[in-house]
């Protein structure tokens, strides 16, 4: 629906492909696993379930033409290697997956985990932030994954133009921009997330980034605008006696961002992958559509609008 | 006002100089012997409601965290470490844990207030009811006095960085961009 003058870049990591003007690559679609008191103790009946997930969402990647990224939650260093064992038996060898790590020890010990077991080019790092310590700054000097995500969440200044003092200069949180820390760490792929905030903390400032850091960088962006329909107090209540109308806002939320250009959404547990991905095609196929139709955008044929006819 | 910022939260009695964040468990108390509880699940904008919540009572004397801690997130410790620690010229919280442990929207005024009117019980990962009950008797038999006047916190709401207009039939997406009617993005120069 849209077309920038920036020229936009496509990424490739192994075999995922992102990025690109509106319309010309599929959305691509991370589901996260493990995150919930239900994965704390490392139990074998929920660790098939996370297997049975894992090959679903894969599927649905497949029939859909959306890239299927696997999000792997860590919470805690003890089950880390396990984890990410399970997920690299689940998917396929040039499938890279993102790692999804609250903290900053627990995000250094996982990066060298990766590099002692030859996957590092693997790992999409979900996020570099300006919560990363000096110690995270030395680990990701020496032990850089194949690309990381850059988030724009500046805690005093949730406009645009916060988000991208964020990315471009630290903020004031950190001595550079994470963009130049990643350049200087030599991340070869670049993905932007513009940090999704809650209602009446700027939440639509989230999705204008999109087209502003799109035109900005030419590079794969999109958010996780999910934790924005998971934080909105009133649905808090609601959802509990409508589940079913909490899941629709939950997987529609991600029209918004796709809507406006995003390149990737990061959609919540990946247990809705099976309401996200159909949905997040569609759209696809609307952008895909008036792409073609403005902009003389064609798309391959593994996307929504060629194998969902 | 009384709990000026909204959230996740049972009010109870409004005399009881007990307050408690569940974390990420929930559980029903006596409306009677709490004067406020809820669950917290972020280690920044969470902890600001909490903080300018209670300093909003000066009755509450006492915060007890409790209730299964919020994996990666940290907000019980992150917590704690503000009450000991509080913030460097960051906001950061000193020592937090947690993954984005910074403090914007509220003063120091009120962090210095919180650290001062509250004592902290810690009982984070206890899950066992009957224990945080038998901890709610027991504080409610250790009366302190009101902390006097209640400080009142507003959520400021933050400044515009720009007014957008639409410009002869185009469409303003920020003060950056100009989309076509046909949805062109281009970059503009100068916007007045």
């Amino acid at each position: 629906m849209m077309s920038f003058s920036k020229e936009q870049k496509i990424i490739e990591i192994g075999d995922l492909k992102l990025g690109g003007q509106p319309g010309e690559l599929p959305t691509a679609l991370f589901g996260t696993v493990f995150y919930g008191k239900k994965y704390r103790e490392p139990d074998a009946e929920a660790m098939e379930g996370v297997r049975e997930f894992i090959r679903r969402q894969n599927e649905l990647g497949e029939m859909t033409g959306n890239p299927s990224v696997i999000d792997i939650y860590l919470g805690d260093e003890e089950n880390m290697a396990s984890r990410i064992d399970l997920v690299l038996e689940e998917i396929p060898e040039k499938q890279p997956f993102s790692i999804d790590i609250p903290e900053s020890e627990i995000r250094q010990t996982a990066l060298k985990h990766a590099s002692e077991i030859g996957i590092s080019n693997r790992i999409i790092l979900n996020s570099f932030n300006l919560a990363a310590e000096p110690e995270e700054l030395e680990v990701l000097r020496e032990h850089p994954p194949g690309c990381a995500i850059l988030l724009g969440y500046n805690p005093k200044d949730f406009s645009v133009d916060g988000r991208i003092d964020m990315i471009e200069s630290g903020a004031g949180y950190i001595e550079k921009g994470l963009m130049e820390f990643a350049d200087e760490f030599g991340i070869k792929n670049i993905l932007l997330d513009t940090g999704a905030t809650p209602f009446d903390h700027n939440a639509a400032e989230t999705l204008r980034s999109i087209p502003v850091m799109k035109n900005k960088w030419g590079l794969p962006t999109g958010c996780a605008i999910h934790n924005t329909v998971e934080s909105w107090l009133w649905m808090k209540k609601y959802r509990k006696e409508h589940k079913a109308e909490y899941l629709t806002c939950d997987a529609g939320a991600n029209a918004l961002p796709v809507m406006l250009g995003a390149d990737f959404c990061v959609y919540g547990p990946i247990r809705n992958a099976g309401t996200v991905f159909p949905f997040v095609a569609m759209i696809d196929k609307f952008v895909a559509e008036g792409a073609e139709d403005y902009f003389g955008v064609a798309q391959p044929e593994n996307h929504p609008r060629r194998k969902l006819e | 006002m009384l709990y000026p910022w909204r959230g996740e939260f049972i009010i109870g009695s409004k005399d009881s100089q007990i307050a408690i964040d569940t974390l990420s468990s929930s559980f029903d108390f006596p409306k009677e012997k709490v004067a406020i509880w809820g669950q917290h699940k972020t280690e920044n904008l969470g902890i600001e409601k909490i903080v300018a919540n209670v300093v909003s009572n000066p009755n509450i004397r006492y915060l007890i965290l409790c209730g299964e801690e919020v994996r990666g997130h940290r907000s019980g410790q992150s917590i704690q470490s503000l009450h000991v620690n509080g913030i460097d010229e960051n906001g950061r919280i000193i020592n937090a844990r947690g993954a984005v442990p910074y403090i914007e929207n509220i003063p120091m005024e009120a962090i210095t207030r919180f650290q001062k009117q509250v004592e902290i019980i810690d009982m984070i990962n206890i899950t066992d009811k009957e224990q945080i009950l038998a901890k709610i008797d027991e504080l409610a038999s250790e009366k302190k006095p009101s902390f006097g006047q209640p400080i009142v916190v507003q959520f400021v709401e933050r400044e515009k960085t720009s007014q957008m207009k639409s410009l002869s039939g185009k469409i303003s997406l920020h003060k950056d961009l100009l989309v076509d009617p046909y949805l062109d993005v281009e970059e503009m120069e100068v916007i007045t």
